[in-house]
This record gives C-alpha cells, structure tokens and sequence, in this order.
C-alpha cells in the first residue's frame, strides 16, 4: 500500500469516494468531522470553553540545538560549553540554561527534528505552516489555524498576535492566513509592541467614534437585510470588533504591569514582549509569537549563544513561573522553534552553519507530558538516530496536545484539507 | 462520465481542423442530447435562454430586475471599475431612452477606463500574489483588444527580442524558479486544470489527472530556464518520476487531454559539451543577450496543442469561465481550477455555446464581456426576499461580491471628491482625466487593502485601519473645495446634503428611512454639526453598501 498522499486532490467525486471510504473505518475514526470554513463548528466550539492559548518563542536565524536543548560536551562537536543536570533526573540541557534546568517538570524536549530545509526562506515557511507548499492552496500558519480553532468569533481580544521588532529575517516568519481568510491574519508588530490603528485619533471623541460605529451598522444591517454572502458577513463582523479591540489596547502597556513583574521579566525587549504576551493571553488571546533575531551564527557562535541563550533562559523561565502562578500553564503552552538550527561542525569562523538534520525543539505546559525528552541524535549530533519526525509530526503533536484533531479536515471549495499533511502523526509520548 | 464520453467525442469533432481562428459549424451541435442554440444569436440572449430554461426546470422564479441605480453601479464597476459619478447617476435615472442600458455598456467599453480595469483584473488573474507585474505588456495588448490565444502565445513564447513581447514572458518568468509551479499556475490559469494532486499519484475518479499528464506537462517547461534575467529554453532534458508503486518513468511530452507529442530524438550532451554551453551562457549574460532559440521548443508544442485542442477546448472553455465567474461571482463550473469531464458545468450547453463563439470570433473577449453584461441575468436584484434562497449555480439573484483592491480604493476616491466636478458644466475630457487621475491616486490606498480570494473574509485589519488610521482622515475625510466634504459643509438644507451625500457614495438617492435616519444624526450634532457630517460620510464610505458589487 502506499502511503497516504492523496490528501489534495479536491474533486466532488474524489471528496465522496474519499468520505465514503472513511465511513466505513467510521466506527473507529470519529473524528473525521468536516469543518466547513463558513461554518461555526462544533467541535471548535466545545474546544474554545476550554480556553487554550499557545505563545511561540520563534528563535528566529536558527539558535543551536548544541547551545540549549541537546549539548554534546566532549565530542569534537560540543564546543566549549557543557551539560548540567537537570530537577528530572536523566535530562541534560547546556550550561547556558541554568533557570530552565530548575524547572524541567512541565517542558518536553524534542531532539529529533529532520526537517531538511536548510534555508531560511524555506525553513521558516515550513516551521510556520507545518507542511510544504503547495502550488495553488496557500495554507494558514499555526497561528492562524490556532485563531479559527482557539479563538472566539466576537472576541474583543486580538485572536493572533505576531511580534517581530528585528529586521532580520521578518521577511521570512511569514504570517499566513490562507484559505481561512484575512479574519484570522496576526495583528502584526514589526516597529514598536503597540498595534497600529488600535488607538483612536485625537481628532475624533470617544464619544462620536462610538456612534458612527452605531450608525455605519445600522445602515448596513438595511444593506444586508435580504443579501446573502460569507465574505458579506464578516464584513461587518470586522468592525463589530473593533470597539472590543480598541479597548484591548492596555494589554500591550506593560507600564499597567506591577514594577516587581517587569523586574523579573527584565529590560530586553524579548522580555517586554513576553510579558505583553502573558497579559494577552491571560485576557483570552489564542495566539501570541514573540520573535527574537538574530540567531544566524556563521562566526562567533559561542558568544552568540552565551549571550541570547542566557536571555532566552531568563525570560522562558519568568514566563513559564508567571504563567503558572496565575493558574495559566495548564491552559498555556509555550513552544521554542525556530526555521532549523546548527551544524555540529564547527566552522573556521568559530560559527555553526545552517542544520535542518537533527535538531531540537521545546514544548511546555498545555497538554504536554513534562520533564521528558524524546527523541535523540548520534554521538556527534549529526544525524537523528531515534524518533525521526519532521515539521508535520510536530504540529500534529502541537495540536492534537491541544485537544485539536490534527486530521480533522477543513473543506477549501469542495477540496478537503487536513491541518496536517497526512503522512503525519503526533508524538503520543509528549503528549499528556 | 457516461454523457462527458460524446461532448469530448462531440469537441473532436468541432476543433479537429488546425485553424484557432476559424471553423465551420453545420448546425449538429449536438451535445447532452440536446442541440445548441445557432450561433448567430446574441450572446446575451443565449445566456438568458439558457439560465431561463434551467431555472424553469427546477421551478424556481428568479429575483426581478434590479432597479436602474442598481444597474448603472454594477456595470461601470463591472466594466470600467469605478462607481458612477453623482452626474452620471442623475442623467441615467432620467433617461428615458428604451436602448439606454445598451447605450451605457457600449458608453463604458469604449473608454480609456475599460482597457485599464481589463488590464487590472487580468494582471490579478495572472499574476496573484505576485510583486512582478504585466501591466506593461497588457495594456497595449487590451487597447487593441488582441486576441486572448494571440496573448497566450506571446505570455508563453513572447520573444526577448521584440520589445512588444518581451514584457509578455514576465508569466514565465516570475515562475521559472520553480518548474512545478510553473506547470501548475498555467495549467489552472489557461486551462481550468489544477494537475497539482497529480504529482504525487493518480487521482482515483478522474481519469484525466494522473502523473502523467502531469509529469507529461511538466515536461513542456523543463527545458525553459533563465540566464541573466533572459529566458531561454535548453535542446535536451527529460522529467523522469516516481509511480505510486515506486517505478521510475520518464515523462512523455503530453497535454492534458492525454494527447502525446512526438518530437524528435535527443542525446543528453557529454559533460564536455554542457561545460560548453555554460561558457556560451556566462558569454550571453555578460553581454546582456538571450539565450540562443532551440531547435525544437517544447513550449511552441504546447501553444500549438493547446490552441489546436483537437480533443477538447479546454483553453477557451477555460477563460469563458473565468470571465463569467467575474460577473456573476460564481463560474459555469466550480471552482475554477478543476474543469473535467467529472466536475460538470451547471449550464453545460451554455459553456459550449460561449467558448464555440469566442473561438469563431477570433478570441474577442470585449465582445465575450459585453454579450454576459447585456444579458438580463447579470441585472436580476441582488435581494432575495423568497423562502429558500436558490443555490448560486442557478444564477437567479444578482450576487454580492466584495470590491478589489483597486476597485475600492477607486470608489473612494470617486465618493469623496466634490461632485461639482463631475457636473454635467464640465467639459467630457475634464471629467475623464479628473477620474483617471483620482484613479492613479487610489493606487497607494488599494495596497493596504487584501485581494479577495475565493471564500473571501474581511480582516479586522482593514475595520481597524478604517477606524483609527490617520491616512483615512487626512485622504479622505478632508475638507477642501475639491472635496465631497467641504461641498456638504455649504450646504444648509440637511434634506439636499443627504441627497448629495447618497448621490455621491452610494449612488442612488436615500430611501425614506434612511434619509430620517441620517436627518437625525445630523440633527442630534446640530452643535458640532461639520464634525457630523465627516462621521457621516465616514459610515457611509465604511459601510456594507460601498464595500461590495451587489
């Protein structure tokens, strides 16, 4: 048999072949429910009272698997920094992360990642949408599907926030709505942690911004009254939120957080923006992606890694303590990824070069089987020598920790899409 | 399948000669069962004829006409994408000249505004998502109205050389990077066929997408490659692929009918030779020259099978469907990308009529628009007041499409300059330039704006930027003489300011409710009453009416 593959092919006849083939394994894959795009599901729905958010650390450039989650001291690969244990015991991570090593209990590590793209146009398109393109479907990313499945129609909270301050490689940390429609696009931050156009202008009062809001709706429910289209309708839901999301403007003020919070969190702006994403989250935000640039070191690794793997530390680990003293980690999963990471080998220029064979990434929190590692990589860490899984196995693990049917399908036309590709299975072992 | 087996039989038999230009019809068109309509009758008849018969077969009664307002919007944004001026709205609702539709349309497709909203409509169609543009090259191309199969074989084979194609190879070129991409965005743009699901197996029902057909159109472009930002194609290379089963084939050059090419027999070069050529390359790109032409060009065989369609005309069948889609909101068959004789057209007789006509007519695809326009399908009201709204595929209420970029960027130029300089006092050449250029200036406006796609959702990005964005203020809602709002603020008589206002944006007068509603809520702000007005004009721009093509 081959593998299944066949997961793009769209015709209505292929469609109810396809169904009618899974009709008859229905007895033991309930899930297949087909999500209609223009359909409140119900399955999502029964998923949002549970509240799940998810905040990705994207360690954009490529951070070295060797410098945090899988160090190899010793080898001729290791470089110079080294293991410690770790409050599980059995698990070493590198020196560089001393505070994450104290709380392991609610982070798995993934050590098997083959993602084979070791381009960071590439890289970071796959790491975003979890499968390749394809000509002539343009998928969402995780967040935008994490939008649709989280998120809350009439939120008065932004349902997918994306910041990326650095200039490097934004271009490539692609936001990505796709066939799911601009509704679910992140709200994007690339000059400043305050959204554009969340703030009303001077030159209108409060007041009167509020009643041309009323009057533009009353005029169009005239509109609408006997018309009928999808795109008609989210129209109007677009701005029925943004009286909701213009109050949500405070959650990007972190000058509303107590002094003792935002010492803790620290000075960096990676700090400030996790902190914005704590409070985005608490206050019902699915999706939040903190991106910190530039991790790309073809020279001087070492000092590269000394210097923002000691940041990621500090901050992923206030972040993690914040969000479980607030009762938010069992809701809350944080994610470290990034679009590859770093060969063993060491360059002339004491740098790593782009790796996508064997490397590492981190889940913690929200469904996630804490304090232990899967997957591993030979002694060298050149290739993954157990538990292979490429970028499609990771969401499918990300979502089905979620609660979220990883092939669970959605219907583009009359195409059925998967929200993984379907050669794809999740990690059972990291999940809870 | 058992009635798809005689039309592509029925398709052999009417595109069998080599002419794209010409062919004999004998009146036995038959197909379905059923004869065609002669083809000397009016496109828009036809098109009533045979939405009118299919509606009458499933007993459902379509919405009315739409009133003229109605009309009058939906066609200039259709045809010259803009709305109608306040003075244009006025002289139309007063005319009383029984041919005064067809007068409108053929008013519209022979302005400058025509060519350009073709050209951007068919620059979105062919270059989605894509930075690179071919507005260069279309826009000579639809001021003489070439033929669409004459622009196909230019976008395919368009020569470096000339410099009246050159733009045309910017298809090809923005897509060479990626051969896959390449074979699949021409397969679905020119021909309706997403081949895509093809690479990796067969499709199980449809016997017309297998890996072959893919692979064998891949293998059209494999030898197509750029050096030096010139295009250029090679003499040898084959696509070899993996079967299912794990069987490696080499690709035969086949069309997607199935219909297999000879060509002539080639060696692979030793390496002595390839090294060769890369030196004649590095030459070529140094010097700033095209490649040398092939002796045998792959992509000449694809223009030449694909115009010939002796088995089936999927090329034209293609664009009629696309250009239908595009005034109705929903295509003749659906969705747009997976024409094949297991996915079949609401209205297959229609489809066959339309695409055999535009082939007799030499690809006229301006006579293709104003046939749909004129029919009365394309005017029934976009109101459905009935029990059970019918399915979109019946075509029996007008539909509500969201505005492009350019579209909308446009409308709001046009809503919120001061009327009085559309005015009937002007001189026609006046007003012309004075759209043209509110036109260019909505060009800044219509990149913040997201192209609709199917399935089209409005993000919160665009309420947001409408709401709070100071550009919107400063643009739009500005007063000056030659805006919409500082003409308001001189008018005193709140019923003749509404009036004006509704004449300008939504153009068309106020229903009574309306006007009592936007009458209160200016007279509520007596005490800030220019600031109501710009809120008022601000929730007229923002709302639903002026977001879509209804």
């Amino acid at each position: 048999m081959s593998k299944r593959r066949n997961w793009f092919c769209g015709s209505e006849e292929h469609r109810i072949s396809r169904r009618s083939f899974l009709s008859t394994a229905a007895a033991t894959a309930g899930s297949m429910s087909a999500l209609n795009l223009l359909r409140e599901p119900t399955l999502a729905e029964e998923l949002k009272k549970q509240d799940k958010r998810v905040i990705l650390l994207w360690l954009a450039g490529g951070a070295s698997q060797l410098e945090t989650w899988d160090p190899k001291p010793g080898s001729l690969t290791g470089g110079p920094f080294a293991a410690i244990p770790t409050s599980v015991p059995g698990i070493h991570i590198s020196e560089l992360m001393p505070k994450m090593a104290r709380r392991m209990e609610d982070t798995a590590i993934i050590r098997s990642l083959n993602t084979k793209d070791g381009s960071h146009g590439g890289g970071a398109r796959l790491m975003h949408l979890g499968r390749r393109d394809e000509a002539s479907v343009t998928f969402p990313d995780m967040g935008a599907v994490l939008a649709r499945e989280l998120g809350n129609i009439d939120s008065r909270v932004p349902d997918n926030v994306s910041f990326y301050t650095a200039t490097e490689g934004r271009g490539n940390a692609i936001g990505q709505a796709g066939f799911l429609g601009a509704r679910y696009l992140p709200m994007s931050l690339t000059t400043n942690s305050k959204p554009d156009d969340l703030a009303r202008l001077e030159s209108i009062s409060d007041l009167d911004h509020r009643q041309r809001h009323d009057l533009r709706e009353l005029l169009s429910k005239r509109f609408i009254e006997y018309r009928h289209s999808s795109s008609l309708r989210s129209h109007n839901e677009a701005y029925s939120r943004v009286r909701g999301l213009m109050s949500s403007d405070k959650l990007f003020d972190i000058s509303e957080e107590p002094q003792s919070i935002r010492d803790r969190y620290g000075p960096s702006l990676f700090a400030e923006q996790c902190l914005i994403a704590r409070r985005l989250v608490e206050a019902g935000t699915p999706f939040v992606k903190v991106s910190r640039a530039w991790w790309d070191s073809h020279g001087q690794n070492f000092e590269t890694h000394l210097e923002l793997v000691s940041e990621l530390d500090h901050v992923m680990s206030t972040l993690l303590d914040d969000l479980k003293q607030r009762g938010l980690l069992e809701n809350t999963m944080v994610i470290t990824l990034a679009e590859f990471e770093r060969t063993p080998k060491i360059n002339a220029s004491l740098g790593r070069d782009h790796f996508a064979s064997a490397w590492s990434c981190s889940l913690s929190g929200c469904g996630i089987n804490g304090g232990m590692v899967y997957g591993a990589t030979d002694e060298d860490g050149q290739t993954v020598k157990d538990g292979e899984i490429d970028a499609g196995d990771l969401f499918a693990t990300i979502y089905q920790a979620l609660g979220i049917d990883p092939h669970t399908e959605y219907y583009v036309g009359s195409r059925p899409i998967p929200l993984v590709h379907e050669d794809a299975s999740a990690v059972k072992e990291v999940i809870a | 399948m058992a009635l798809a087996r005689p039309c592509a039989l029925l398709m052999r038999l009417l595109f069998s000669t080599l002419t794209i230009t010409f062919f004999v019809s004998n009146g036995t068109s038959a197909t379905h069962g059923s004869e065609l309509l002669p083809e000397d009758r009016s496109i828009a008849e036809v098109v009533d004829h045979y939405i009118s018969a299919r509606l009458k077969k499933y007993e459902i009664e379509a919405s009315p006409p739409a009133n003229d307002a109605n009309v009058l919007r939906r066609t200039t944004l259709d045809l010259v994408g803009r709305i109608p001026t306040s003075s244009e709205t006025a002289s139309y609702l007063a005319d009383t000249d029984e041919f005064k539709r067809q007068n409108l349309i053929d008013r519209l497709i022979g302005s400058p505004a025509f060519v350009r909203h073709q050209v951007n409509e068919f620059d979105a169609l062919l270059m989605p998502y894509d930075k690179n543009s071919l507005r260069e090259y279309l826009l000579p191309a639809f001021t003489e109205n070439r033929p669409w199969d004459q622009m196909f074989q230019e976008m395919m084979l368009g020569r470096e050389d000339d410099p009246e194609q050159k733009g045309a190879l910017q298809f090809v070129k923005s897509r060479v990077g990626d051969i896959d991409r390449l074979t699949n965005d021409v397969s679905v743009t020119f021909f309706g066929v997403n081949v895509s699901c093809a690479q990796c197996h067969d499709h199980p029902d449809v016997f017309e997408w297998s890996q072959d057909r893919f692979y064998g159109m891949k293998s059209f472009f494999n030898r197509t490659f750029e050096n030096g930002g010139f295009i250029g194609e090679r003499d040898y290379g084959l696509v070899s692929y993996q079967t299912t089963d794990g069987e490696t084939r080499e690709a035969q050059l086949m069309f997607l009918t199935g219909k297999v090419l000879k060509e002539p027999e080639v060696a692979e070069p030793d390496d002595e030779a390839k090294k060769e050529e890369k030196k004649t390359l590095e030459a070529l790109k140094k010097k700033k020259q095209a490649p040398p032409t092939p002796s045998f060009s792959r992509r000449e065989q694809l223009v030449e099978i694909a115009l010939k369609s002796s088995e089936n005309n999927y090329f034209a069948k293609a664009i009629v469907n696309r250009v239908w889609n595009r005034f109705f909101g929903y295509g003749l068959v659906m969705p747009l990308d997976q024409m094949h004789p297991a996915n079949e057209s609401s209205h297959p007789e229609l489809l066959e009529w339309l695409s055999r006509d535009l082939v007799q007519h030499n690809y006229d695809l301006t006579r293709l628009v104003r046939g749909i326009v004129s029919s009365e399908a394309y005017c029934r009201s976009s109101n459905w007041t009935g029990d059970s709204r019918p399915d979109p595929d019946m075509f029996a209420v007008g539909s509500v499409r969201p505005l492009t970029p350019f579209q909308y960027a446009t409308l709001l130029r046009v809503a919120t300059a001061n009327p009085d300089s559309f005015g009937d006092d002007q001189k026609t050449e006046d007003v012309q330039s004075r759209l043209a250029s509110l036109e260019n200036a909505a060009r800044g406006f219509a990149r913040e704006i997201e192209h609709p796609g199917a399935e089209f959702q409005v993000g919160v990005a665009e309420a947001l930027l409408f709401s709070n964005n100071e550009r919107v203020r400063n643009e739009l809602l500005r007063e000056s003489n030659d805006t919409l709002i500082g003409k308001l603020k001189k008018i005193d008589d709140v019923n003749e300011l509404i009036s004006v206002a509704t004449l300008s944006i939504w153009n068309r007068l106020p229903e009574p409710e309306e006007k009592a509603a936007l009458v209160a809520y200016l007279q509520n702000r007596s005490d800030r009453r220019d600031e109501a007005i710009v809120q008022m004009v601000w929730a007229m721009l923002t709302s639903s009416e002026c977001r879509f093509n209804y």
